[in-house]
């Protein structure tokens, strides 16, 4: 068990900077999800802390310990890797067990971990079968499985359920997720899927481009965008964003000059701002009853879900989703009011895409 | 039938002739060799050839009568075996090392020096193996013919070693490895059928090889292919016993080569990642 530090982190490739000084802290046990688009630099700097890419500079502790130059094989974590990397020659027991045998691990001890690791991940029927002779779900536990084993100061996961169909998915992350309440153990998973993200981690990094968008807990992340990025990543449908302006003391929105009803506190911040980008999650809108209080919308398209049912229309000038409740039955070329929700809206600096407070 | 069935017809047919052509192509002159080892001196030579003839085993019993050919045969043993050794003692590493650092270079300069004749490197080992009184020792031999097993074995190896997922490594060194186990404990054992057909390839062109026997074994050392040239005299060459020789000295091979198909397809990593 061990915290993980870095400081003031830059990794380079020739000219070419992924990651420029990064700083992030990890506390022991925490279950900590790295989520960000592709080429965001997530998974390099899970394979900087894993040693298997060197930093260009900067320090990374893991525990107390300096790591910057200690090899990947002693650092004493475990890595899950997005193709499982089992060794294919090797039976179950073999792949679980090698860990254990190079570092003198005795055989009892080696044969009792092995059991009770294929035993939490519902394996042991496959111990003395080969990779091959199993299937997309049970490699994946295999590969858990040889984590779990070394019982190492940190578990890293890069992208581990990306190969596994839907259904799998959400049942190994329900497991993923027990299985780090058990261990208490420090926890990295890496991904692009920002379900994974809120539904996992104690706290989520959102990174573009090799630096920090927002770190904090899932519901900050989705209640509390820092910016744009970070609001338009997180969130399924992603939140819609409108140009808005503060004209005649009002909120209209910059294209079509649709007027806006917004609880008191946003419309202060957008009257101090002039003119800003607003935000409404899909889930934030709400059907008006009374015509002058919403905003007239035509349906283009609806997605019934069972649970909600989407709504996609146009809005000043763009594509817009709004999740209405499933019982509202609308059909493509309806007209109906929609207006976004007291205290649910998100305004942005149109020009830095930061949050206004 | 459609026109689709037609053309697959057509196209299976050419590809049969095809294969017939080459097929002729490659083996009439070992069925040459082998139906001439069993004939009469006389008709070996006789023009028109004839393909109908009493077989006689007298080009074998001139062979054994004349020549130490039992020891020819160990001596070429000795020089394969310890030449294919030396070639995978020090091209297993070799390979993996490239594959492993991405650097192309050292195996670019051994493909170089494979692909180079033998008579430029023969006047300098001349030269040198004389000064340190190597000259017919199976020690000069041996070292000679890695120059043609340790390229094969580098690049029998190296496409075998870049097809293990990188991951399957990482996730090595993550569990504790280092470089050399990896090699040994993970990289090794997943290209074993590579290993077996780079050994077998570097066995038959050791084997086969003619030139540095020639110039640097004496009577004791000789290989069977440096010994077979010895039938072809300046005014009369021995065509039968020559045949006779050619063709013990091409079974090994023949054999071996039988033996590398079973080993070419081989889905040993079949089952590493997804899929």
């Amino acid at each position: 068990m061990a915290s993980i530090s870095i400081r003031n982190l830059t990794k380079r490739y020739g000219n070419f900077t992924v990651i420029p000084d990064l700083n992030l802290e990890i506390a022991d046990h925490e279950f900590v999800v790295f989520v960000g688009p592709s080429g965001c630099g997530k998974s390099t700097l899970l394979r900087i802390i894993a040693g298997l890419e060197p930093i260009s500079s900067g320090d990374l502790y893991i525990g107390d310990k300096r790591v910057n130059g200690v090899q990947a094989a002693q650092r004493d974590i475990a890595m899950v890797f997005q193709d499982y990397a089992l060794y294919p020659h090797m039976h179950v027991y073999d792949n679980m067990s090698f860990a254990l045998e190079l570092r003198g691990v005795s055989k009892a001890e080696i044969d009792a971990r092995v059991r009770r690791a294929a035993a939490l991940l519902h394996i042991e029927p496959y111990l003395d079968r080969k990779p091959k002779e199993l299937s997309g779900g049970q490699r994946q536990r295999v590969a858990m499985g040889r984590a779990i084993v070394r019982n190492p100061k940190a578990f890293l996961f890069d992208e581990p359920l990306s190969n596994l169909d839907a259904k799998l998915r959400g049942q190994v992350r329900a497991e993923i997720k027990a299985l780090s309440q058990e261990l208490k153990t420090t926890m990295v998973f890496v991904t692009h899927d920002q379900i994974e993200a809120m539904t996992m981690a104690d706290r989520i990094v959102v990174l573009q481009s090799g630096t920090i968008q927002q770190y904090d807990t899932p519901e900050t992340v989705y209640e509390r965008p820092a910016n744009q990025f970070v609001a338009g990543f997180i969130g399924s449908p992603a939140m819609n964003f409108f140009p808005v302006e503060w004209r005649q003391e009002q909120a209209v929105l910059s294209q079509g000059g649709t007027v806006v009803a917004l609880d008191g506190e946003t419309a202060g911040r957008l009257s101090k701002a002039g003119n800003a980008v607003l935000g409404i999650r899909p889930e934030h809108f709400a059907v008006a009853t009374d015509a002058a209080d919403g905003i007239a919308i035509d349906v283009k398209l609806v997605e019934p879900l069972g649970s909600d049912t989407l709504i996609h229309f146009d809005l000043a000038g763009g594509p817009a989703i709004a999740r209405v409740d499933p019982a509202l039955r609308p059909k493509v070329g309806d007209r109906i009011n929609l207006r976004p929700q007291p205290g649910k809206t998100h305004l942005f600096d149109a020009t830095n895409g930061r949050v206004l407070r | 039938m459609t026109d689709a069935a037609n053309t697959d017809r057509w196209i299976r047919r050419l590809n049969l002739v095809q294969l017939v052509l080459a097929g002729a192509i490659i083996m009439a002159p070992t069925v040459w060799m082998v139906l001439s080892s069993f004939k009469p001196s006389f008709e070996v030579t006789a023009y028109p050839p004839t393909l109908v003839f009493t077989p006689t085993l007298e080009n074998y019993v001139e062979l054994t009568r004349t020549t130490p050919f039992l020891s020819y045969a160990l001596n070429s043993l000795i020089v394969t075996v310890g030449s294919t050794a030396l070639g995978l003692m020090f091209g297993i590493p070799a390979a993996f090392a490239v594959s492993w650092t991405r650097i192309s270079w050292p195996a670019i300069l051994t493909l170089a020096a494979r692909m180079a004749p033998g008579t430029l490197f023969l006047l300098p080992w001349y030269v040198m193996f004389r000064q340190v009184g190597m000259i017919g020792s199976y020690t000069a031999l041996i070292l000679s013919h890695a120059v043609i097993t340790l390229p094969i074995v580098i690049w029998v190896l190296l496409p075998s070693f870049d097809g293990i997922p990188r991951s399957v490594f990482e996730a090595a060194q993550v569990d504790g490895c280092s470089v050399t186990r990896i090699l040994w404990r993970i990289a090794l054992p997943l290209v074993a059928s590579g290993v077996a057909v780079s050994a077998i390839l570097a066995f038959v062109f050791s084997w086969n090889y003619f030139l540095f026997a020639l110039v640097l074994s004496n009577g004791d050392t000789k290989t069977l292919i440096a010994a077979a040239f010895n039938f072809i005299g300046e005014g009369s060459t021995q065509w039968g016993a020559l045949m006779a020789a050619a063709t013990l000295i091409a079974l090994p091979p023949l054999v071996l080569a039988a033996l590398v198909q079973r080993w070419l397809v081989s889905g040993l990593t079949l089952g590493a990642v997804k899929g």
